[in-house]
């Protein structure tokens, strides 16, 4: 495979920081028994990538931690494989994000000791399944500097962080930052395919001028100056951003559907995750439970509607449970009622508890906690 | 040269064929054989030994080795994968002289000497990977060393009918095997072995190749080498286990025994975090339950998407279950799909099987107890059930 991937396990974090607490964005729990981070990673490696630097700049333990045995992701190799990329020692570290290219610069040895002529910058926050061969291939094809993966806007118009118009060809003719995009223009998925060469200058030369920001400074201002030539690749499947706690809500219980759940986790190219050897999910004889996802070593005494559980949930007898998200090792007590609630991990919501959030607006039970 | 050396290393039994599991041995070995949801068989014998601090597990494989070199390849599922030491699959192989298979357990080691002699140990832990346990073989060493013992066999008390199915030791009130007799028809004793043996290596070696060199040997453990020591009298002792241990060497036990984990006290408890049971994983997605679908009183591994019924059943890694479709008492092995209103009661469906629509596999008594059945209707790996097709209880496809 001619392309190395760089995963940017930061970023939209700031909007997320109920999860962010002690964890960065990549490592939230999502889907489950997923991460966000196994998504982009698991595309990566389904696509033959083998060469993964993951950037990282605080609370990356917890990252650390779940992508430490990298051999489920089969990038325990001797040439290539995954490697995490903290910042080093440098002024760096003592800003807070002040944009990918500083980060990217935390990666420079990594990318010039690359041997690959294409480089995949992905965003974490990002959910999809995709094969990034055909587009690599149609970067290829269209001779442009950058390739950008997106979705079209079909409904009504929503905010995004990049949004493109492109012609039939794909060629991009207009590219906006953090603004609002109409049905028909395409959004971006923070996913781009540049050539190393081109990345590593880039990288080089705005960095030593105290220009960081990757989007803004470099591509938008090099596309407006009519400089660098941008392709847009259409992804026509199941996308789902995660930037806000709406988002999570929302799109977390969106795979609960098949339309969204099915082309998500499909047996050609699947989801790899850290192995944590769970036991099978009990399921009580009085349990009731109608349209969940839910993670191995759960065990289910209670009602459960509409909900996703991550592995080691515990919903005893009496409890019900609608639109809930709970992650890992989570306990819901017995006779609770919960009625959109996020329960982060390891939370224990004692017997007898009542709590109820909005769709818009759901409760959310921070890691660790009792209620 | 420093020589390295382990104290203790294990030698797994894998190579017996599980006969009475009839079809779903049919291409598999028996410690293969998908068990619990996401194991297989094996899972609980290897992990016991990486609880029990046992890093170096030779598995001796002769019948259908495939699905099982695959499934140990590298042993990093049980943390096996080790520098020095780690899981080693060792099938039988030729010499310049006096090739052969192996003729029996005792031929099994016999012929792999020269892997045990590698890491040099004291003591060996034999084990068949035919059981379902958790078992700390780490304690049992303990034991054989402070019996000052050369042998020592781990036993389970079991009725007098049990008994005369078993091998049954006879001890004095030390736990020194005064007497061992395979299968007796008036069992002295309820001391049953359980097939997990601690020798001491140095010991063991001379047996082993005495054994080889006799012509009427019949190179097996129980019937050759076990009687040779104690006529010797070698210093030989059982050691009492008190806990779950099933042999799930028939049809009706495999059953029984998926069954038991559905038993709110678990007895043989696999939810214990301190002594987890290792399977290998395959990157399913977690398990989708649709609106209008049942589970209950049930099992169910990682992938699976239900949309009908499901109770009192254990379903493995990524079945799916349609509309309408209904699993009762059912053991449903990995990937299998049961189609839209389709009955399964009291069965064993083998991996990446069909139920076709409408079809019904195994009956359903008239019974208040959930578990009561007129016997479990089994159907093969891979096997397709033509759709309307009935399969009655007892019936093996």
């Amino acid at each position: 495979m001619n392309m190395t991937g760089i995963i940017f396990s930061e970023m939209y974090g700031e909007d997320l920081s109920v999860f962010t607490h002690d964890r960065n964005l990549a490592a939230i729990p999502f889907g489950g028994r997923y991460r966000l981070v196994d998504f982009v990673l698991s595309n990566m490696v389904n696509s033959g990538i083998n060469n993964v630097g993951v950037l990282a700049k605080q609370n990356y333990h917890s990252l650390m931690d779940h992508l430490a045995n990298n051999q489920e992701w089969d990038l325990n190799r001797k040439n290539g494989g995954l490697l995490l990329l903290p910042p080093f020692a440098s002024e760096a570290v003592n800003h807070n994000n002040r944009g990918k290219l500083d980060e990217l610069r935390n990666a420079l040895n990594y990318l010039e000791n690359a041997t690959t002529p294409y480089v995949l910058l992905a965003d974490a926050y990002v959910v999809y399944n995709m094969d990034y061969r055909p587009m690599l291939q149609a970067h290829i094809d269209s001779g442009a500097d950058v390739t950008i993966a997106a979705t079209r806007v079909e409904d009504s118009p929503a905010e995004f962080p990049s949004v493109f118009q492109a012609g039939r060809s794909g060629r991009v003719t207009s590219y906006a930052l953090n603004c609002t995009a109409r049905p028909g223009d395409f959004a971006g998925m923070g996913c781009l395919i540049i050539s190393r060469q081109l990345l590593t200058s880039a990288i080089r030369e705005y960095t030593a001028r105290g220009i960081y920001h990757l989007e803004r400074d470099f591509i938008q201002h090099q596309f407006n100056r009519g400089q660098l030539s941008l392709n847009l690749y259409e992804f026509k499947g199941v996308c789902l951003r995660i930037r806000d706690v709406d988002e999570y809500f929302n799109n977390s219980l969106a795979i609960i559907h098949e339309e969204v759940g099915g082309p998500l986790f499909r047996g050609d190219r699947p989801i790899y995750t850290r192995v944590t050897d769970e036991v099978p999910t009990y399921y009580g004889p009085e349990c009731s439970v109608s349209a969940c996802v839910i993670a191995d070593g759960c065990s289910i005494e209670g009602e459960a509607d509409n909900c996703v559980f991550s592995r080691g949930v515990r919903i005893c007898k009496g409890a019900k449970v609608k639109n809930c998200v709970i992650m890992e090792g989570s306990v819901v007590g017995e006779n609770v009622e919960l009625e959109n609630v996020i329960v982060d991990k390891w939370a224990n919501i004692t017997a007898g508890a009542e709590l109820k959030g909005l769709t818009t607006n759901p409760v959310i039970i921070r890691k660790g906690a009792t209620v | 040269m420093i020589e390295r050396k382990k104290e203790c290393i294990a030698m797994l039994l894998a190579g017996g064929q599980g006969s009475r599991l009839y079809v779903l041995t049919e291409d598999t070995a028996k410690p293969a054989v998908p068990f619990g949801g996401k194991y297989r068989i094996i899972d609980f014998s290897l992990s016991n030994c990486v609880n029990s601090g046992i890093d170096t597990v030779g598995i001796l494989t002769q019948y259908q080795p495939l699905e099982l070199n695959d499934y140990i390849g590298n042993g990093q599922p049980w943390d096996l994968n080790r520098n020095f030491g780690g899981a080693h699959v060792l099938p039988p192989y030729t010499r310049a002289k006096h090739s052969d298979w192996y003729k029996g357990t005792a031929s099994a080691i016999y012929q792999n000497i020269a892997f045990v002699d590698r890491y040099n140990p004291k003591y060996v832990v034999l084990l068949s990977g035919d059981h379902i346990y958790k078992m700390d073989y780490h304690k049992m060493l303990e034991f054989h060393k402070e019996k000052g013992s050369e042998c020592t066999i781990a036993v389970i008390d079991v009725s007098d009918a049990e008994a005369t199915r078993m091998g049954i030791m006879s001890t004095d009130d030390n736990m020194a095997i005064t007497d061992f007799e395979e299968k007796p028809k008036h069992p002295k004793s309820n001391h049953a072995s359980m097939g997990v043996y601690v020798f001491t290596w140095d010991v063991l070696r001379q047996y082993l190749i005495a054994d080889e060199e006799d012509p009427n040997s019949e190179n097996d453990f129980g019937k050759n080498i076990i009687p040779a020591m104690l006529k010797d009298g070698r210093a030989m002792y059982a050691y009492p286990f008190q806990g779950y241990w099933k042999d799930v060497g028939t049809l009706d036990s495999l059953w029984q025994g998926n069954m038991d984990l559905l038993d709110p006290n678990d007895p043989l408890n696999i939810h214990d975090p301190n002594w987890k049971i290792y399977a290998r994983n395959y990157a399913s997605p977690s398990t989708r339950i649709d609106p209008g679908a049942t589970v209950a009183n049930s099992l169910v591994a990682e992938g699976c998407i239900i949309r009908g019924k499901v109770v009192h059943s254990v379903l493995y890694t990524g079945c799916v279950v349609e509309e309408g479709a209904c699993v009762t008492g059912g053991v449903i092995m990995p990937n299998t799909v049961i189609k839209k209103g389709a009955d399964v009661n009291y069965a064993i469906i083998g991996e990446q099987c069909v139920i076709e629509e409408n079809a019904t596999v195994g009956e359903k008594p008239e019974s208040d107890d959930p578990f009561a059945h007129n016997g479990i209707a089994v159907v093969g790996h891979r096997k397709t059930i033509a759709s309307g097709t009935v399969v009655k209880a007892k019936e093996i496809i």
